[in-house]
């Protein structure tokens, strides 16, 4: 049995796996789902501990951010423990890494933001000829709409920038 | 109607899901009135390149009321 955990070729989709589960949130990657669709012949009790290491090792890659020459040196650390993954495995985890880098990246910078985003702008100017409030003639008007709101939810708010001094003093800004 | 409009640029360094975040953003900070008068408090956060993007709509918004 351990020779099919040193397989290769079901690697790549295990890493692929686990990181839409720990990366991009995606739910119902279990880890039956996991074993069933890659390492069918694997019983539980022994995908258990390997899914975990890689989990670990992938989880430790992402969380230092590690760039090639870091990676390299982890992974080869990596082969020389007790317990620890095999050259090829390596190969496959490092391959793995530098093509989901930018996106994992993306997605943990994503898990992090708390606050609001700014999830669209649109804006118009208005050139009005009178205002009712003031006796300026032809006071330009710049109407903003921000969306403004957390993944899921959404505000819209309309922000007039009246005339066009405070206009060009918020783009100086 | 905007009466003030306030910016920090910040450095996450380190999160509890990735140690080595190093993620600048800038966090602004909107007071807008309704026709009321009240006063209400706006934030958000913009990545970098959110940030640019804003930026170049501002300027943009500020070359056109110009020449309006």
């Amino acid at each position: 049995m351990a020779g099919e955990l040193e397989s290769c070729k079901p690697l790549s989709g295990l890493l692929s796996g686990l990181a839409q589960d720990a990366f991009y949130g995606h739910p119902g990657i279990t880890e039956e789902l996991l074993r069933s669709q890659l390492y069918p012949d694997v019983p539980i009790e022994e995908f258990r501990p390997f899914q975990a290491k890689m989990r670990g090792i992938l989880k430790s890659i992402a969380s230092a951010d590690m760039d090639f020459n870091q990676l390299e040196a982890f992974l080869t650390a990596q082969t020389k423990k007790q317990g620890g993954i095999t050259s090829d495995q390596a190969a496959v985890i490092s391959k793995f890494w530098k093509s989901h880098k930018t996106k994992i990246r993306e997605s943990l910078m994503n898990q992090s933001r708390w606050d609001s985003g700014l999830r669209g702008l649109s804006w118009r100017v208005d050139g009005k000829s009178q205002s009712r409030h003031s006796a300026e003639i032809h006071t330009p008007v710049a109407i903003m709409e921000l969306e403004i709101g957390k993944s899921g939810q959404e505000f819209q708010n309309r922000v007039i920038s009246s005339s066009s001094s405070s206009s060009s003093s918020t783009a100086n800004t | 109607q905007l009466i003030d409009f306030q910016w920090k640029l910040g450095m996450a360094v380190s999160s509890d899901s990735c140690r080595s975040l190093k993620y600048p953003y800038v966090a602004v900070m909107l007071k807008v009135a309704d026709h009321s008068g009240q006063v209400k408090n706006k934030s958000f956060e913009m990545t970098i390149p959110q940030f640019q993007n804003f930026y170049r709509q501002f300027k943009e918004i500020a070359a056109i009321i110009e020449t309006v």
